[in-house]
């Protein structure tokens, strides 16, 4: 325990891959790319180049499909859009012809504008729908493309752009394709290693967990939404060059499925991943040339089996993390001392009082006329029978319930009922009876998706990986690692996330709220399933935590950890305060005693 | 033998095996080979697999006979599906990996818009048998030659036949809603305007439309005379001809091939419902009134007699891919050679060459060889081994 | 002019209707929707002409195999697709399971039927015009089948231990119900609606590999309109998705007829995502 005393104890950082690292899968599918010219062979020069204008999509959409989890099967409507607008902007037929480069740009910001409206219907509906929605675009794209024959040329079609010399060739085009694509990996990566990529990847996997870290969904999305739409659409040019022709049955359902599959195959989350899910299932076709007429019946087989027997795709079968053997006989050790570099010098905040919450579902009083005072520096305990109400306290207090009575404010300042992303600006963080957290993402990046609110640079900045986003993700890290190091977790700081052990997952829990630097924390039955040594450990935690001037509200089971670091009690029952005092008061408490206690 | 060539290539060898830049100039025995674009299955696959039937038994003929100069045609076949994007893919390894001497190919207007500029980039021989007007220019794709009649031929015989035998003022024009049914459509109705005759109601159909009903009273209301279909949707020429019937109502159904396709036949409800439907037709490839097929057509049949099906395809597709791997071979005999020039070269010089399905004649400023007279309608119902009856006025 | 668009606008709103159930069906015993609901419908038609045109049989016989059919398929949906992803249903994989089902379905059968719609006979021969069977037959038998899931779902016992899981799956199994034999019934029951669907249609759509995907799609806007697992708002959501939709063809013409239907569509769900008839969803702290 000689750590204890120092403040930043010398100790190895594991460090923690981003999304591409390693770097020399990428740089050899690239290098493979640049040698084509070497075979003289241009058929393999077409596959190569279509492989890398497919990826230009994937990229984007990965993010919408991998990362974020929306499920959009139609994108090819954004192909669609991205390819004639190219080609009708360089053909000139609606205004003076613009050069390829132009037109392509131009196809970029239609992409982004499409990629909203498509991307849209997945704030307000299920996965299903949302599916369907798109599904329905492509569609609607296709009717328009051919009824509007003055422009796009109808059925007949229309030439794709002419790229000016020298990427005119069959080689000068694959390289810029391969350079677009590098370009494009490159960004996607720096939005998934970002603030906002990890907040994509927690809506998809613990959507509560990413409102109470204040990360808002809907603003998210749309800025994904118009980053795919423009990379969909400039690939939808660069297909256009790629074809020469483009008629509207170029765009089947067929290459959406492409895909979308080659992300589902590559695994979720990953970048390599549906990189070689893109590469294998363009390649597929053509090795497998007496097989073409099963093609789609081939991918749907695949979609299956991947699915069933293999839910993290190839990322999973390449993933160093989920194969490293993590230490046996592990002891959570959390080092107060770094309480002191991660919590200090801050303001000690007012008071959190709730007086008179009365909320039912539908007909039953879950809390009825509830007061609770939770002073800053303060444990203060929420205890009762299951049902009694604590679980719903918390939840009215993060914002999730709504209460049909009764009024909640910080010192003077109201606290508004709902909002639950609301909560985390105000330094009010939680953790949850069932851990949520992102199984498929380190301990480390779980940890950071607490900080979320904190960064200061915007998605443009991360996007090119600017120094204000740089310096944002430095600090996040660096916090993130201060709480790990604080609940005792920091050895496992570049372990995925569902190899950890319940009781350490309570504990990354509280890390990821401590990352707010919270004025108020709230815990819900942080001791279910620990240890004694655990709970000792853990209550040890709490106070430091209460003394560093954060007001905690501890919902519990387990009376002796409640009797030991509280400095206040509340007692619910049917809704109501059956008691509230001191432990010592409550000890004695007769209806408390004589209900509860046992003694 | 296809595929090992195929799959050695990509074995890992395949950045090398394609590598050989300068290959040695083409041995004697070295085959012919032949790149045969074809949608084998996915929809409308029906004329490629009738295609496919020519181009086996063409090829079949001609190395029985010993090869042309000693040299053997090899057919190397590709299915695109009718997809663009698998006809792209394809058409570029016809050209550098497979290294064929000339492509016959593709048969859908969509994959065929698609490749007709790569084959120009290669200067590879093509013909095919897409009807779509913009595929043929001969300063722009010199190496591009169609066989069959341009959808303006097309348009030019469906019209005639309208306006001149039918004598119909006012005509009704429908298409489905593919690509190909909107811009036929359009064309069509540009057609009849100039001509002076009335358009009266002019649609774009949703093939899958359970009940042609609407469409067919609106048509009937605005007083058509004859009803023109561009449409390969057997399920809608069906249901319009069913409709039709339930109308009683007996005007006269112009248009597309697809209007004789052997599918109709099982969807119409009665089998009167298929009188009075012309479809496009060629003179080669149709009975005349004592139902005798042009000679040299009638000794092609005997020919093919057990050794080509017919019965569930047209004769005019098995003949025309008969013509367009002979027109190949030919080519090489005459000029002794498989070089792009030289085939192209050939085929610039040919004047009324007899071939089963038309007489062609192509120069370096026409390469549309289809001669325009060849070009008649046909009773749809009275296919008899792939081949038709020519409509009322011939 | 106008009667003709209404009987076929109730003829193919009926299909669109049972189709919808059939999502519905799935539905209410997994909390899964399957993009194979199409798919069954299809095979309908198919399994229909195949019996009764290739293979000779009656009608009765027939309609039979048919159903067994398709039931069987909806069994083999719910242990292939189905099942192995309950337990993260969260996750949503079912969207990928069963839509990798419903393509291999549908890729099977064009490659080994047609890809060319084939003809599907008269079943009783009676009726003409706007009466003619091919309109009125599927708004008989999607009423039929929707008087017998009331039946069914009211008064007897299996139909009774459906509602009991659809409405509280944990509660139903601590019953003691036997809640994977029902899922499966459940499946087999929206295969043969499904099939139901298609035989009754296959006059007005034929057999033809690519009603699959059609159906899926306008079986699926019933359900969103009238609400998930809401039969009574599937069935007036399939009629009025018919009416509009034939209306929409003959005043806008067939380009910009589906694009009508998809706009409305996407409207609709964005003003009510919970349909006209459906219930708000729970929050899931």
């Amino acid at each position: 325990m000689d750590a204890m005393t120092g403040t930043a104890p010398p100790r190895t950082r594991p460090k923690v891959a981003g999304p591409l690292s390693p770097l020399w899968p990428f740089l050899l599918l690239l290098a493979i790319g640049l040698a084509m010219p070497l075979t003289g062979n241009a058929y393999w020069g077409l596959i190569a180049t279509r492989m890398a204008v497919y990826w230009v999509l994937v990229a984007g959409l990965n993010l919408i499909v991998g990362y974020a989890g929306q499920l959009a099967i139609g994108y090819v409507a954004l192909l669609t859009i991205g390819a004639y607008t190219t080609s009708v902007l360089a053909a000139g037929n609606v205004f003076p012809p613009l050069p390829a480069f132009a037109a392509l740009g131009a196809a970029g910001v239609a992409g982004a504008v499409a990629g909203v409206v498509v991307g849209l219907p997945a704030l307000r509906l299920r996965t299903f729908y949302f599916a369907m929605t798109t599904l329905g675009f492509a569609t609607i794209v296709t009717q328009i493309t051919l009824a509007w024959q003055d422009v796009t040329g109808g059925g007949i079609g229309i030439a794709g752009p002419e790229m000016p010399e020298p990427l005119d060739t069959t080689w000068g085009f694959l390289y810029f394709c391969l350079g677009f694509a590098a370009v494009c990996t490159w960004l996607t990566a720096n939005i998934a290693r970002s603030r906002f990529g990890r907040a994509l990847v927690a809506v998809r996997d613990a959507e509560v967990a990413a409102e109470a870290s204040g990360i808002r969904k809907p603003r998210l999305l749309v800025l994904v939404f118009i980053l795919a739409g423009a990379l969909a659409a400039m690939a939808g040019g660069l297909f256009a060059t790629l074809q020469t022709y483009i008629t509207p049955d170029a765009f089947t359902f067929d290459l959406s499925l492409l895909f979308f599959i080659a992300i589902l195959i590559g695994g979720r989350g990953s970048i390599l991943g549906p990189l070689l899910g893109t590469v294998i299932l363009t390649l597929l076709p053509e090795i497998a040339a007496p097989l073409a007429a099963w093609s789609t019946f081939l991918y749907a087989a695949l979609l299956l089996v991947i699915v069933l027997a293999m839910p993290g795709g190839i990322a999973a079968l390449i993933d160093p993390r989920s194969r490293r053997k993590l230490p046996e006989n592990r002891v959570i050790t959390p080092r107060t001392a770094a309480l002191d570099a991660l919590l200090g010098q801050r303001k000690v905040p007012e008071p959190m009082r709730l007086s008179g919450i009365v909320l039912a579902f539908g007909g039953v009083r879950a809390i009825d006329g509830l007061d609770l005072e939770v002073a800053p520096g303060q444990v203060h305990g929420l205890i009762g029978p299951n049902g009694s109400g604590k679980t719903t306290t918390l939840n009215v207090i993060s914002g999730y319930y709504r209460p049909e009575a009764g009024s909640m404010a910080i010192g003077t300042n109201p606290l508004r009922a709902g909002d639950p992303e609301g909560r985390a600006t105000l330094r009010i963080a939680r953790t949850f009876q069932t851990p949520r957290l992102i199984g498929e993402a380190s301990v480390l990046e779980n940890v950071m998706i607490g900080g979320t609110i904190d960064g200061t640079a915007g998605f443009a900045e991360a996007l090119f990986a600017l120094p204000r986003h740089r310096r944002d993700e430095r600090e996040l890290e660096a916090r993130a690692r201060l709480a790990l190091e604080a609940v005792g977790l920091a050895d496992l700081a570049a372990a995925r996330a569902d190899r950890l052990q319940h009781s350490e997952l309570r504990f990354m829990e509280i890390a990821r709220a401590l990352m707010l630097r919270p004025a108020f924390l709230m815990l819900d039955e942080p001791a279910a399933g620990l240890s004694a040594e655990e709970i000792r450990r853990l209550g040890a935690l709490v106070r430091g935590i209460s003394r560093h001037g954060t007001g905690v509200l501890l919902v519990e089971h387990h009376a002796d950890l409640i009797f030991d670091i509280c400095d206040q009690v509340t007692v619910l029952n049917l809704g109501k305060v059956l008691a509230a005092g001191t432990p010592a008061e409550i000890r004695v408490h007769k209806e408390v005693v004589s209900a509860y206690l046992g003694a | 033998m296809k595929i090992t060539r195929r799959s050695l290539a990509l074995g890992g060898a395949g950045l090398v095996a394609g590598a050989p830049l300068a290959r040695p100039a083409l041995a004697q025995n070295d085959p012919i080979r032949i790149g045969w674009l074809a949608a084998l299955t996915g929809p409308s696959s029906a004329p490629a697999v009738g295609f496919n039937r020519g181009v086996l038994f063409a090829t079949e003929a001609i190395n029985a006979a010993g090869g042309v100069k000693g040299r053997r045609i090899e057919i190397l076949t590709r299915d695109t599906q009718g997809d663009p994007t698998k006809a792209v893919n394809a058409t570029q390894e016809m050209i550098s990996q497979l290294r064929v001497h000339a492509i016959w190919g593709p048969t859908n207007s969509g994959e065929s818009l698609a490749v007709t500029a790569i084959m120009a980039r290669a200067k590879m021989p093509n013909i095919h048998p897409c009807v779509v007007d913009t595929l043929i220019d001969e300063r722009r794709y010199p190496n591009a030659f169609r066989i069959t009649p341009s959808n303006t031929q097309w348009d030019d015989a469906v019209r005639g036949y309208c306006l001149n035998r039918v004598n119909a003022r006012k005509v009704a024009v429908i298409g489905d809603t593919t690509g190909y049914g909107v811009s036929a459509v359009n064309a069509s109705v540009a057609g009849f305007q100039r001509d002076g005759a009335e358009v009266v109601y002019k649609a774009n159909i949703d093939a899958t439309q359970p009940d042609m009903t609407p469409d067919m009273l609106r048509a009937r209301n605005a007083g058509a005379q004859a009803i023109v279909i561009w449409s390969v949707s057997t399920g809608m020429i069906a249901r319009m001809l069913n409709t039709r019937a339930t109308m009683n109502w007996d005007v006269p159904f112009v248009g597309h091939p697809a209007l004789s396709s052997g599918e109709i036949g099982s969807l119409v409800e009665r089998p009167a419902n298929w009188e009075k439907v012309y479809a496009i037709g060629y003179r080669s490839c149709s009975y005349d009134a004592a139902g005798n097929l042009p000679p040299r057509t009638a000794d092609l049949v005997r020919r093919l007699q057990g050794k080509v099906n017919l019965q569930d395809t047209l004769l005019w597709w098995v003949a025309s891919a008969i013509d367009a791997i002979d027109l190949i071979a030919k080519a090489v005999d005459a000029t002794g050679s498989t070089s792009n020039d030289a085939i192209i070269g050939n085929w610039n010089s040919l004047r009324n060459y007899p071939g089963y399905f038309g007489t062609y004649s192509y120069s370096p400023t026409q390469h549309n060889g289809f001669p325009v007279e060849e070009v008649v309608m046909s009773a749809a119902n009275s296919a008899r081994n792939g081949a038709f009856t020519l409509a009322p006025g011939y | 002019m106008l009667a003709s668009i209404i009987a076929s606008g109730l003829a193919v709103g009926a299909v669109y209707a049972l189709i919808g159930i059939t999502y519905n069906t799935m539905f209410a015993t997994s909390r899964v929707m399957s993009f194979t609901a199409g798919q069954l419908g299809m095979l309908g038609g198919v399994f229909g002409s195949m019996f009764m045109l290739r293979l000779g049989l009656p009608v009765l016989p027939a309609l039979a195999l048919t159903l067994i059919c398709c039931a069987l398929i909806g069994v083999v949906t719910e242990i292939v697709a189905v099942r192995p992803v309950l337990k993260s249903l969260e996750q949503h994989l079912y969207v990928l399971t069963t839509l990798a089902l419903a393509l291999l379905i549908q890729h099977t059968t064009a490659m080994e039927w047609s890809t060319e719609p084939q003809p599907f006979p008269r079943l009783v021969n009676f009726g003409s015009g706007i009466w003619d069977e091919k309109y009125w037959l599927p708004v008989v038998v999607c009423i039929a089948t929707i008087i017998g899931l009331e039946y069914l779902y009211r008064r007897t016992l299996v139909g009774r231990a459906f509602v009991a899981i659809a409405e509280d799956n944990f509660a139903a199994r601590a019953l003691g119900l036997p809640e994977r034999n029902l899922r499966m019934a459940s499946y087999a029951l929206a295969g043969a609606i499904g099939a139901l669907a298609g035989f009754a249609g296959g006059q007005l759509l034929l057999a033809f590999f690519a009603n699959g995907s059609l159906l899926n799609f306008y079986g699926f806007i019933p359900v969103a309109l009238g609400g998930l697992g809401n039969n009574r708002g599937a069935v007036i959501g399939g009629f009025v998705l018919g009416l509009f939709q034939q209306a929409a063809n003959f005043m806008v013409g067939g380009i910009f007829s589906s694009v009508a239907v998809f706009t409305l569509f996407i409207i609709v769900l964005l003003a009510a995502p919970q349909g006209m008839f459906g219930a708000q969803a729970a929050r899931r702290v």
